[in-house]
């Protein structure tokens, strides 16, 4: 029990009357990858983005290190020390990279070690580094994707949320991006969350995996060994 | 877009430009105090003085945090009301009429960011309108505040010209200092943030709610501090002439022609509308026509404004906002 680092009970979201959530469960533990696969629409991003306090939950509980972040605003949340890449990176793109990787440490917890994790950060994307001063918007899509990763690693997170971090980017780019997502949480033991399309990628970086459709869990274990039979069922409805 | 934000910028936020600031506000001073100027150039700029306090909130809310607000006359016509009932109804001074305006609008504006804060963009604009525009409706119908005939101000002792003029200018540099101040903060950082990606900016870690009620009482305040004392000058505020839109419109006027989203921006600009307004007197019922086809122009040739787009072709940068401006690179 106390490796649990996230455990989600029964949650529920949605917009007005449509239900796109419906009571999903899920833990993560501590160190641990797990993939969030599942067809579009089937609600991972409004999971994730109601974990991370973006938007209002419609039932259910969110424990994050034991403690009920359910009901808490998504500044605080990111305090507490769980982080959100989200869809399409949003960079600030009006300012520098430094100031949005500098954005990521925003919160009082990460101030304390700005410089250090800045250093950190710049260790782990060297490129950035280069280009420290130029504004993010002038960037490549790969290259404000990994601004949007470092910017989620200044608040250094025990817990880390990606999503749909491969969505328009090429395949020898997502690979690099995937190799550092394997040595953040192999040197961090930060514990994180990939939410894909691509299902062999996902399954080959992590540990165990969930299946969503239509806001539900659908499938759920240890992504090694899975019959991709059985996968290609749980994934397609049929 | 790639070539235009990577353009090299020579920031001039160092101790020259503090010299020069510093040289003119204390020669405007001295211009003031010395009565070096006529009476009638003390009211061109106390004017001036006034519209520079009111644009630069405008341009805080709407072109550094996005909250583009059409209803900053609320806060003008509370003011003009508080200023008129401390000093003509209860016969207090005027510090204590503008005690009162500033307070009346911070504790309105904390009670509105409980409404307004639910609506963003065009709703959020729309709503502050609307609300505005109640409130004059309330006032219409108030009759302690003698409803739609209005209150005179009548402040004993009256103050002397160069006492207005130097408040006005003391208000005016406190109010650019403060938006500089806070934009180069912290909470800057976080605004300008905002300004890009609110779902981005939270995710960070910004408390978007609190940050943006920053924002908007300090502009309810410095705007009401400027109203109240521009209907000193007046000496009447009716519930039309308080809570009127053409405020506002004054206001976009200003920060569009002097350059939204630069700090240096609303100075020129309002520079350019006193005078404007005072050579279009001469063409009653042309003025308004005139001034939107100005606007328009700007906004077609010059959509960054005055200060916007010399600060592009000159390459410098005053009063930068950027706490990491964009240096040179190959």
């Amino acid at each position: 029990m106390s490796d649990t680092i996230l455990e989600i009970d029964s949650l529920s979201a949605g917009y007005g009357d449509f239900i796109a959530v419906d009571k999903v469960s899920m833990t993560v533990e501590k160190g641990q990858i797990v993939s969030l696969i599942g067809l579009n629409g089937a609600g991972k991003t409004t999971l994730i983005n109601t974990v991370a306090g973006l938007q209002k939950p419609d039932g259910g509980t969110v424990r994050f290190k034991g403690e009920d972040i359910t009901s808490l605003s998504a500044d605080k949340i990111v305090a507490k020390g769980l982080s959100l890449v989200p869809q399409g990176g949003r960079c600030f793109n009006r300012m520098s990279v430094q100031d949005n990787l500098l954005m990521g440490g925003f919160t009082k917890s990460a101030r304390k070690k700005l410089k250090e994790t800045l250093g950190h950060v710049y260790e782990l994307f060297p490129d950035l580094a280069d280009m420290k001063k130029r504004p993010a918007g002038a960037l490549s899509g790969g290259q404000r994707q990994m601004v949007a990763i470092g910017r989620a690693l200044m608040a250094r997170p025990d817990c880390l949320i990606f999503d749909e971090i491969s969505l328009g980017l090429s395949p020898a780019v997502i690979k690099d991006i995937y190799r550092r997502i394997i040595k953040i949480n192999e040197e961090e033991k930060t514990s994180v969350i990939l939410i894909e399309q691509d299902t062999r990628r996902a399954l080959n970086a992590s540990d165990s995996f969930y299946v969503m459709l239509k806001g539900r869990v659908v499938l759920s274990g240890k992504s090694s060994g899975i019959d991709s039979e059985t996968l290609k069922k749980a994934y397609f409805g049929i | 877009m790639n070539k235009r934000l990577g353009k090299p910028v020579k920031v001039l936020d160092s101790l020259p430009l503090l010299i020069v600031c510093i040289a003119v506000v204390s020669s405007l001073y001295v211009v003031c105090f010395t009565g070096i100027a006529s009476n009638n150039a003390m009211r061109y700029m106390i004017q001036i003085f006034l519209y520079i306090t009111m644009g630069e909130m405008w341009n805080l809310l709407s072109g550094f945090t996005g909250m583009t607000s059409l209803g900053q006359q609320l806060y003008i016509g509370l003011a003009g009301y508080s200023v008129a009932v401390a000093t003509t109804k209860l016969q207090h001074s005027l510090g204590v009429g503008l005690l009162l305006a500033v307070a009346v609008s911070v504790v309105v504006a904390l009670l509105m960011s409980l409404l307004l804060f639910r609506m963003e963009g065009m709703y959020f604009s729309i709503a502050t309108w609307v609300v505005a525009e109640a409130f004059e409706k309330l006032f219409l119908n108030w009759k302690y505040v003698e409803q739609g005939s209005g209150l005179t101000v009548r402040v004993v002792p009256y103050p002397k010209i160069f006492e207005i003029c130097a408040f006005s200018l003391t208000v005016c540099v406190a109010a650019v200092a403060v938006v500089y101040i806070l934009l180069r903060s912290r909470a800057g950082l976080g605004l300008t943030a905002m300004r890009d990606s609110i779902t981005a900016a939270s995710a960070c870690g910004v408390n978007v709610f609190c940050h943006k009620l920053l924002v908007y009482v300090i502009a309810a305040a410095f705007t009401a501090v400027a109203a109240g004392v521009f209907f000193v000058n007046k000496g009447i505020v009716y519930p039309e002439s308080g809570f009127g839109i053409s405020w506002t419109v004054s206001m976009i006027f200003i920060v569009t022609i002097g350059g939204t989203g630069t700090v240096a921006g609303p100075i020129a600009g309002a520079v350019i509308y006193v005078f404007l307004q005072e050579f279009l007197a001469h063409y009653p019922g042309w003025s308004n026509i005139i001034l939107g086809a100005v606007t328009i122009l700007v906004i077609f040739f010059m959509p960054k404004g005055i200060m916007g787009t010399l600060q592009e072709k000159l390459g410098f940068e005053v009063f930068s906002a950027k706490r990491f401006s964009f240096a040179k690179h190959k």
